[in-house]
C-alpha cells in the first residue's frame, strides 16, 4: 500500500480514537444534581406569549406566564370550559353585564426582580394588544373590552363594548390572556421577545438560537417553587431524533411534529406513555357552497356520501390516536352537539352526481394541497375515495404557506383545514362561518369562512349577548343544525394534543389519558410536572 | 498576481449583486405570504394587514429592493421576521458551526476518499481490489446523509453512548474563553470545552463527510488514471524507479491540481449536505438555517444566509485558483 494511504489511514484511526476518548468526559457533579426536564420540540419563534402562534411557542409560553383565570381542575381532570381564580382572586359582574370588577392577588412576584403584579400590568398587556401593538397578534381576542381603569394596585374595571358571555375564558392564561411585566415591557422594547418577564413558575435563562432555551425553576412564584429546577428546552426538529432522545434517555419530554401509529408503537415499546389532551385539533373539509358545482347541494352531499371519514381517521390515526369528529363544532367545546352527516355510501353519491348533471363524475383540476403535517395524506386518502364515485382531484402538493394563501384565494373549491380555539362555540364559529371571514382577494380577506357560509351570523350576534347559559348552548345547537342541513362542513378527526413521556423520569398528576384539557400546550401546570430521579 | 486578485474581486461584486437580486425576487415570486406563514390559521384579515405593514412589505417592491442592497453593502441584513434577531447576529452565531462541520467532513472525505480514489485507480486491474472499493463509493453516493445520520445515532449514541445525540457543543463559550483570555489562564477548562464540541462533531462529520467521500474517491480515480497514463509515469518506471516513489512522487502531486478543483465543488456540495446533516444531528448552522426560512418566507434571514453562501464559494473558488499556482509551477497570474 503507498505510504501516504497509509498514512491517510493512520490520522484518521487516531483522530477516531482521540475524539472516543473525548466521549468520555463526564458531565460536572453539581450539574448532574440538578432536577433538569429535558425537553424535544421545535424552536419557538417568539417568547413573547402575545405574539406566538406556533405551537412550540404557545407550548413553552405557558412555563413562564399565567393569566387571571385557569382551566379547573375538577375530580382529578382539568376541565375544558371551566375556570378558577389564578392572578386573580376574585371577581364581580356590574348588573348591566359590562363591567368587571378584578381583584388581584397580592404578592405575586414578577421574574429577575421586576416587582409586585399590579393592575397596572394587566392593564398593560391587555392595552398593548388591543392598540395592535406590532408583533401582537390576538387582539382581535380582546376586542369586546372598551376601556380599562385601575381603581388600585390590587383592583381593576374592565368595560366591555357589550355583555361578553365568554369573558372570564378569555382572561385564562393562554395566547392573549397572560399578563406580562409592564416595567420590563417598556424596558427591554423588542427585547422582550427573548427577554420575556412574567409569572409563572419558570423564568427565561438564556437561548442559543437553534440549540436550546433554558428555564430555570421561580423561587418566588405565587404558588411555590416547582420541583424541577431547570428546563432544557431543545430545538429538535426531527421526530425519528426525538424518540431516539427518548430512549437514550436524552429528553424527558417529546413535542412531536406528528402522532402516527409507528411513533405511537415506539414509544410503547421503549416504556414511554403518551399524554394525549383533549379536544386538540379538529381536521375538517370545507365546501366553498358559492364554487360551481358546489353550488349545488346534491354535489355538496354526494361528496361528503363518497368520504369514509372511518376509513380515514383510522389510517391516520389508529385506535386511540384519534377520534371520528362529531360535529363541525368540536366535542369539548361549549355549545357542541353530534351532527349528523350523509354516512359513506359511493352508489349514493354516484346517483346524486347523475342527478345534479353530473353522470361521470367532473375533474378538478389544480387542487392545491399543503406539503406539510396532515394535510397531504388525509388528502391523498380522500382523493381515492373520491375518485370510486368520478371526482377526479388533480393534486398540486405545494408548501404550507404557498396553501394558505392559496385556499385565500378561494382557488380550491373545497378546502382541508385544522385549528384549535379557545374553548367555546363563539370563537370558534366566528372565526370560521361568520360571513365577515369568508376570503375575498377582491377586498383582501384573508379570513378562514373557505365555505363561504352565511346562514348563521344571526345565531352569532344572538349568542354573543345572550347571559343565560341554557339558552345560549341552544343558539349554537341551532346553528350547528343549520350547517348540518346545509352541507359546508364535513369534520374527519378530533386529533388530541399528544406529548411523549419518559414516566421513569417525569410524572404529571392527571391521567395520560385526556386528564387534561389542552389549547396549544399539553401541560396546563408544569409546575406540578416533576423529575423522578 | 494581485492584479489578479484584485481583478476577480471586481468580477465578484456583479456575480453577488447578481445572487442577491434573484433571491430578493425569487423569494417574493414564491408564493406564500410571510405573515400567513407565520400566522397560520390564527390570521384574520386585519391581524394579516397589521402584520404586513409592520413588516414593511406593503412597500413599493422598487423600494424593498433598493433598501435591501443598501442596507447590505453595510452588510446590515435586517431583522429576522420569524425571531426578530438581527440578521448578521444570528449569521454570526450559526456560521462557525457550518464551518467547523464542513471542514471536519472535509477531512473525513479527504482521508477516505482520496485513499480510495488512488488505491482505486492503480488496482484497476485487480478486481478483487477495485471492485469492492468502487461498491463503497457507489453506497456512499446512493447513501443519503439523513439514513447514515440516523444509523449512526442509533449505533454510536443510543446503543453504546459515546457521543451526545444533538447539538454542537458550547462554540460560543469557546470563542468566549479565545477572547477573554481564559482559554491561556485556564487552560484545562478550555481544552474541554474544545473537547466537547469535538465531541458533538465527530458523528455529523462522519455522516457528511462518507457521503461526500464517495464524490471525492471518484473525482481522485478519474484524476488519477488521468495522471497514471501520462509519458512521464512511464518515464519514470522505465527508469526503473519502485512503483511507490512513481506514485508518491510523480502522480499524486500532478493529481493536485485537478484535487484543488475537487475542493471548489466539494464546498458547494459540503454547504448543501449540511442541510440534513444539521437537521438529523440537531446542530445549529446555516445550512438548516436558510431551509427554514425559506419555508416561513422569512426574506431578510434567506436572503443574508445566501448572500453568505455565495460570498463562501466566491473565496473559495478563488483561493483554490491562488493555489494552482502554488502546487503547479507551470501555472502563473498576469
Amino acid at each position: 500500500m503507498a505510504r501516504p494511504i497509509r498514512l491517510c489511514l493512520f490520522v484518521f484511526l487516531v483522530l477516531v480514537c482521540a475524539l472516543a476518548v473525548a466521549a468520555l468526559v463526564a458531565p460536572p457533579a453539581a450539574e448532574a444534581q440538578k432536577k433538569i426536564l429535558n425537553i424535544a420540540a421545535k424552536e419557538p419563534d417568539t417568547l413573547d406569549p402575545h405574539s406566538s402562534t406556533l405551537g412550540q411557542s404557545q407550548a413553552i409560553s405557558r412555563f413562564m406566564f399565567r393569566g387571571l383565570t385557569r382551566f379547573a381542575i375538577k375530580d382529578g381532570k382539568v376541565t375544558t370550559a371551566e375556570v378558577e381564580p389564578d392572578l386573580a382572586e376574585s371577581w364581580t359582574l356590574s348588573p348591566e353585564g359590562t363591567i368587571w370588577t378584578l381583584k388581584l392577588r397580592k404578592g405575586v412576584q414578577f421574574h429577575k426582580g421586576y416587582g409586585e403584579l399590579t393592575a397596572e400590568d394587566v392593564k398593560f398587556s391587555f392595552e398593548r394588544q388591543i392598540n395592535k401593538t406590532p408583533g401582537t397578534r390576538y387582539g382581535v381576542n380582546l376586542d369586546v373590552i372598551k376601556s380599562i381603569e385601575v381603581v388600585n394596585p390590587y383592583t381593576l374595571q374592565i368595560a366591555l363594548k357589550a355583555f361578553d358571555p365568554i369573558f372570564l375564558l378569555r382572561m385564562v392564561g393562554y395566547q392573549n390572556g397572560y399578563i406580562i411585566s409592564k416595567k420590563a415591557a417598556e424596558k427591554l422594547g423588542d427585547q422582550f421577545k427573548w427577554s420575556p418577564v412574567g409569572t409563572g413558575p419558570f423564568y427565561f435563562e438564556r437561548h442559543s438560537p437553534r440549540e436550546k432555551i433554558v428555564l430555570k425553576a421561580f423561587d418566588k412564584f405565587y404558588a411555590g417553587r416547582p420541583q424541577i429546577d431547570e428546563v432544557h428546552w431543545y430545538d429538535v426538529p426531527e421526530d425519528a431524533t426525538k424518540l431516539i432522545g427518548l430512549e437514550k434517555g436524552t429528553f424527558d419530554l417529546l413535542y412531536p411534529e406528528a402522532v402516527t401509529a409507528d411513533f405511537a408503537d415506539q414509544v410503547k415499546k421503549m416504556g414511554a406513555v403518551i399524554d394525549r389532551r383533549g379536544p386538540g385539533g379538529q381536521e375538517r373539509f370545507y365546501i366553498n357552497m358559492t364554487k360551481a358545482p358546489f353550488d349545488d347541494i346534491r354535489v355538496r352531499k354526494a361528496f361528503m356520501h363518497a368520504i369514509d371519514r372511518k376509513a380515514i381517521k383510522e389510517t391516520m390515526y389508529p385506535g386511540g390516536l384519534a377520534r371520528v369528529a362529531t360535529s363541525c363544532l368540536p366535542d369539548g367545546y361549549f355549545g357542541h352537539i353530534p351532527m349528523e352527516f350523509p354516512p359513506y355510501n359511493p352508489e349514493l353519491a354516484k346517483k346524486l352526481l347523475t342527478e345534479a348533471g353530473h353522470p361521470t363524475g367532473f375533474t378538478i383540476k389544480n387542487y392545491f394541497i399543503s406539503k406539510s403535517f396532515f394535510y397531504p395524506k388525509v388528502l391523498t386518502l380522500a382523493q381515492e375515495q373520491l375518485r370510486k364515485v368520478g371526482i377526479i382531484v388533480e393534486l398540486q402538493v405545494v408548501e404550507h404557506a404557498t396553501f394558505h394563501e392559496n385556499i385565500r384565494k378561494n382557488l380550491d373549491p373545497f378546502v382541508l383545514y385544522g385549528g384549535t380555539r379557545i374553548t367555546d362555540a363563539d370563537p370558534w364559529l366566528s372565526l370560521f362561518f361568520d360571513s365577515k371571514e369568508i376570503p375575498d382577494p377582491a377586498t383582501g380577506n384573508k379570513g378562514t369562512n373557505f365555505a363561504h357560509y352565511r346562514a348563521i351570523d344571526d345565531l352569532l350576534v344572538a349568542g354573543r349577548v345572550e347571559r343565560d347559559v341554557k339558552k345560549r348552548a341552544a343558539i349554537y345547537h341551532e346553528a350547528q343544525k343549520r350547517m348540518q342541513k346545509d352541507l359546508i362542513c364535513l369534520p374527519i378527526s378530533d386529533v388530541p394534543g399528544q406529548w411523549a413521556r419518559n414516566p421513569k423520569r417525569v410524572s404529571t398528576p392527571f391521567d395520560p389519558e385526556y386528564g387534561e384539557f389542552s389549547l396549544h400546550y399539553s401541560y396546563n401546570y408544569p409546575e406540578l410536572l416533576k423529575v423522578l430521579n | 498576481m494581485l492584479q489578479y486578485i484584485s481583478r476577480r474581486l471586481l468580477i465578484a461584486i456583479p456575480m453577488l449583486l447578481g445572487a442577491m437580486s434573484i433571491v430578493f425576487f425569487a423569494m417574493r415570486v414564491l408564493p406564500g405570504d410571510p405573515c400567513v406563514a407565520m400566522m397560520g390559521d390564527q390570521a384574520t384579515s386585519e391581524a394579516l394587514a397589521d402584520c404586513t405593514r409592520n413588516l414593511g412589505l406593503n412597500r413599493p417592491l422598487a423600494v424593498q429592493y433598493v433598501d435591501y442592497l443598501w442596507r447590505s453593502i453595510r452588510f446590515d441584513f435586517g431583522n429576522s421576521f420569524r425571531q426578530g434577531y438581527p440578521v448578521r447576529d444570528y449569521i454570526g452565531r450559526m456560521f462557525p458551526h457550518t464551518f467547523i462541520l464542513v471542514f471536519a467532513s472535509a477531512i473525513v472525505a479527504a482521508l477516505v476518499g482520496i485513499p480510495i480514489g488512488i488505491l482505486s485507480a492503480l488496482k484497476r486491474r485487480s478486481p478483487l481490489i477495485d471492485y469492492p472499493l468502487r461498491i463503497i463509493a457507489l453506497l456512499g453516493l446512493s447513501m443519503p446523509v439523513f439514513w447514515l445520520g440516523i444509523l449512526l445515532l442509533i449505533v454510536f449514541s443510543l446503543h453504546f453512548d459515546l457521543f451526545p445525540l444533538i447539538g454542537g457543543g458550547d462554540l460560543d463559550g469557546v470563542f468566549a474563553m479565545i477572547a477573554s483570555g481564559e482559554a491561556f489562564t485556564q487552560p484545562r477548562d478550555f481544552l474541554m470545552a474544545v473537547g466537547d464540541v469535538l465531541h458533538h462533531l465527530v458523528l455529523p462529520a462522519l455522516a457528511l463527510g462518507f457521503t461526500l467521500a464517495a464524490t471525492v474517491s471518484r473525482l481522485s480515480r478519474s484524476a488519477m488514471l488521468e495522471v497514471i497514463s501520462q509519458d512521464y509515469i512511464r518515464t519514470a518506471r522505465a527508469k526503473g524507479q519502485r512503483e511507490r516513489l512513481v506514485v508518491y512522487k510523480h502522480a499524486l502531486r500532478n493529481m493536485l491540481v485537478p484535487l484543488l478543483t475537487i475542493i471548489g465543488i466539494f464546498v458547494a456540495i459540503a454547504l448543501t449536505g449540511t442541510v440534513l446533516t444539521e437537521t438529523v444531528f440537531t446542530r445549529p448552522g446555516l445550512g438548516k438555517m436558510l431551509v427554514d426560512a425559506i419555508g416561513a418566507r422569512d426574506y431578510p434571514l434567506a436572503q443574508g444566509a445566501i448572500t453568505v453562501f455565495t460570498m463562501i464559494i466566491i473565496v473559495v473558488n478563488l483561493a483554490v485558483d491562488m493555489l494552482y499556482a502554488v502546487v503547479d509551477p507551470r501555472i502563473s497570474y498576469r
